[in-house]
């Protein structure tokens, strides 16, 4: 039954250098984040002021390799894990302004042929940050997410893309996406698609939550692209399950964060909020929702940090990133929703966060791609 | 460094209980079941099995590295197993029981060697007081150098099988849970008596014994820690009650464990049934995909999951010497529901073959309720979470 081997200890503490990001990376939540989310919404995107300040966060240049104008310092999934779920804390969209590119560049610096990193990992460095848009959400629903909604044919000396992927983020911006798409004998990868090819279609979309950042779909129809645009090289294959499994650890954290968020924002709500004489909070049918917040919210770090040491320690992962993100997106949206209830009346309005949290939180168990470690 | 993984050596431990409860426990399940009140003669076969365990295990070098040894981690991932086997077995094994973890957290050096090694039952609930048990009425007198205790205790488990019970009384019922104290009662003890034993939904196999103490007289130096006279300083009365209910942050963890036991058991079975008419696990497919049986299963491995991190974390806290209130009913109030849901929804996905007696799914979602109730109901650690995140008092939030 032993799944994994370690010598290590059970533990839950940060270390340092952990402690350090996390106390840097809460603050600049809290003062940066957070206090813009509504604007951030309502402008659809980051302010040009604030993407600067979160750009001089370095976190993308940081595991960019040295070779590559990046430091090359190499995260662990658990450190990336705490980062994305200290961004989270100040807002989501904001959050996934970063998270998404990070990502990408990881992607990039992990499968990328030595052509592409040179081409596409030097930018990050220089302060570019949505060069590449990265597609990954399928625009059906019934569909296995192994299998992408844009096929792809290998067969010529050419590659034909056809199909639609949704929630594109930054895609306008982009001189190049990064696309999932799967081949004939259903092995998905990922391909660069120059922004300017024939043959595709981008549209801006709304959505109900994610509202600070732009998001598109593409339609690719006979799109072709060279058989050196596939990520990795023409001959290359990638462990697509792994990469959607590293994503859904970034997600279930990204959604922690929020989760973090509403607890943090009910907690002194419910204390302060008088009805029949006392505060609502000394009653069981509020106390217990908040309660089963934080206990669900604890289980859901745990779950986090599990998956993401076991990513660190090389053992396989796919059961825990599914059950963890499966946990987050159920538990989440109970979180959410609950949040707006303990605020009653109040909480439906744009005067508390709890309804932006609400619509920000149904993203979780949907988006693919939005973070990864 | 953050690392909720299990060392190697824990692992190993898994797999030894695992097997004990596979080989000794789960022949004999249905059995005791079927002949409630009747001493399960094979468990003194598992007690020797965990003894021989932790003799390995606790002296090995990698183990020790850890604080305090993981002495309560590994307590609580053996019982998981045991009880993966059969949580009324277990309950019923000869030689320890709450008594004894009352005795080795708050006894005397003295107390810690006479009766360590004793098998103790622990006697709190009564007729008519059973959560709120600092509204007891059982009494205790001090005459000359005995205690006279007098009052009645129900569903105490081990109370007919065990050598002493650990028993719960006032000194002066008008003061409340200041003047609560505990106190070590043998066996044959005049004046006290096994009065019946209850008929159950489950966990059959474990003895629950209502006690009579009609004039019982016991050594002046068997009272468990706190002192003689009831304090008139607040702070020491409420350190000393608190005293006794801390004794609760360091079972809750492990009767957790148990659930988790219970529900890694339901859901192994459910599969192992399911398999037999082409069943297979979908981990991370869409809802499109998975049928309503992968999508529900995949969801209970879920929560079975988050609630097993949780009663680790609470058990390594203890081990860390860190208090752990909020942690330890954090994982109990989510153990305890889950164990019962995934158990209960087992029966369901197998169908008449999760309900038929054919099977042990019908068991364990009887013997499951159980945990969600005892060593603090469902709704007792959702109040002490409920204080500690809002910072209420019991006043305040009742």
């Amino acid at each position: 039954m032993q799944d994994y081997k370690t010598e290590q200890p059970f533990d839950i503490t940060m270390s340092e250098d952990q402690q350090m990001t996390w106390d840097m990376l809460m603050k600049f939540a809290e003062t940066e984040m957070r206090p813009n989310a509504r604007d951030t919404e309502a402008l659809g995107r980051p302010e040009k002021a604030l993407m600067e300040k979160m750009q001089a966060l370095e976190l993308i240049s940081l595991i960019i390799p040295e070779e590559y104008d990046g430091m090359g310092l190499e995260q662990d999934a658990v450190s990336q894990a705490l980062a994305l779920e200290a961004l989270a804390y100040g807002d989501l969209s904001l959050a996934m302004s970063l998270s998404v590119p990070l990502f990408t560049a990881k992607i990039i610096s992990e499968h990328g042929s030595e052509e592409q990193k040179q081409t596409f990992l030097k930018p990050y460095c220089s302060q570019s940050l949505f060069h590449v848009a990265l597609g990954m959400n399928n625009a059906s629903a019934m569909g296995n997410p192994l299998n992408s909604s844009v096929l792809v044919e290998e067969d010529s000396a050419e590659l034909i893309l056809n199909g639609t992927k949704a929630g594109i983020a930054y895609a306008s911006e982009a001189s190049s996406f990064l696309i999932a798409a799967t081949n004939s004998s259903g092995e998905t990868n990922l391909y660069f698609v120059d922004h300017e090819s024939e043959g595709l279609d981008i549209i801006a979309k709304e959505y109900m939550g994610l509202k600070g950042l732009p998001l598109s779909d593409i339609t690719f129809s006979n799109c072709k692209i060279k058989t050196s645009q596939k990520l990795g090289g023409h001959n290359y294959s990638m462990n697509f399950q792994q990469l959607l499994d590293s994503s859904r650890i970034g997600m279930s954290a990204l959604a922690l964060g929020v989760c973090q968020a509403v607890l943090d924002y009910v907690v002194p709500y419910t204390n302060e909020r008088v009805a029949f004489d006392e505060p609502i909070s000394n009653r069981q049918s509020v106390a217990f929702l908040v309660a089963d917040m934080a206990i669900e919210i604890e289980a859901l770090r745990l779950m986090v940090h599990k998956a993401a040491a076991l990513k660190d320690l090389g053992a396989d992962f796919h059961r825990q990133a599914s059950l963890t993100y499966r946990f987050a997106a159920h538990h989440g949206m109970k979180i959410g929703t609950d949040g707006v209830q303990l605020l009653g009346g109040h909480g439906f309005t744009h005067e508390h966060p709890v309804e932006l949290w609400y619509r920000n939180l149904r993203a979780i168990g949907i988006f693919e791609g939005g973070a990864g470690v | 460094m953050i690392h909720p993984l299990l060392p190697n050596q824990l692992q190993k431990t898994q797999e030894t209980m695992r097997m004990a409860a596979e080989f000794i426990l789960r022949p004999i399940s249905r059995k005791y079941d079927k002949a409630e009140h009747e001493p399960p003669v094979e468990m003194e076969q598992l007690n020797q099995a965990a003894a021989a365990q932790k003799e390995s295990t606790v002296g090995d070098d990698s183990v020790k590295s850890m604080d305090l040894k993981g002495r309560n981690l590994w307590a609580v991932i053996s019982l998981e197993q045991m009880c993966w086997g059969d949580v009324g077995l277990f309950l019923a094994r000869p030689g320890t029981g709450l008594g004894n973890a009352a005795i080795m957290a708050v006894g005397n050096p003295d107390q810690k060697s006479q009766w360590g090694k004793r098998w103790a039952s622990m006697a709190i609930t009564e007729p008519a007081a059973g959560s709120d048990s600092k509204n007891i009425s059982t009494t205790a007198v001090l005459d000359g150098d005995e205690w006279v205790i007098n009052g009645e205790k129900i569903y105490v488990t081990d109370g007919d099988r065990c050598d002493c019970v650990v028993v719960w009384a006032t000194l002066n019922k008008a003061l409340g849970k200041t003047a609560i104290r505990s106190f070590i009662v043998e066996k044959g003890t005049p004046g006290f008596s096994v009065a019946r034993l209850e008929k159950k939904l489950g966990i059959r196999a474990s003895d629950t014994a209502t006690l009579i103490f009609d004039n019982c007289r016991i050594p002046r130096e068997n009272l468990l820690g706190g002192k003689e006279e009831v304090e008139t300083d607040i702070d020491a009365a409420k350190k000393s009650f608190g005293g006794a209910m801390q004794t609760f942050d360091n079972t809750r963890p492990m009767v957790a464990g148990m659930a988790i036991g219970l529900g890694q058991a339901a859901l192994d079975m459910t599969k192992a049934l399911l398999a037999e008419e082409g069943y297979e696990d979908s981990y991370g497919t869409s809802m499109g995909q998975q049928t309503a049986i992968q999508y529900e299963l995949e969801m209970l491995e879920a929560e079975l999951e988050a609630a097993r991190l949780l009663v680790y974390k609470s058990a390594w806290m203890m081990d860390n010497k860190m208090p752990n209130s909020k942690e330890a009913s954090m994982g109990k109030a989510k153990a305890g529901r889950i164990g019962n849901k995934i158990s209960l929804k087992c029966v369901e996905i197998c169908s008449m073959q999760g309900f038929s007696e054919d099977h042990l799914l019908e068991k364990f979602s009887r013997d499951s309720k159980i945990l969600d109730i005892f060593e603090g109901t469902q709704q007792i650690q959702q109040l002490i979470v409920a204080r500690q995140v809002l910072g209420k008092s019991s006043a305040e939030l009742k």
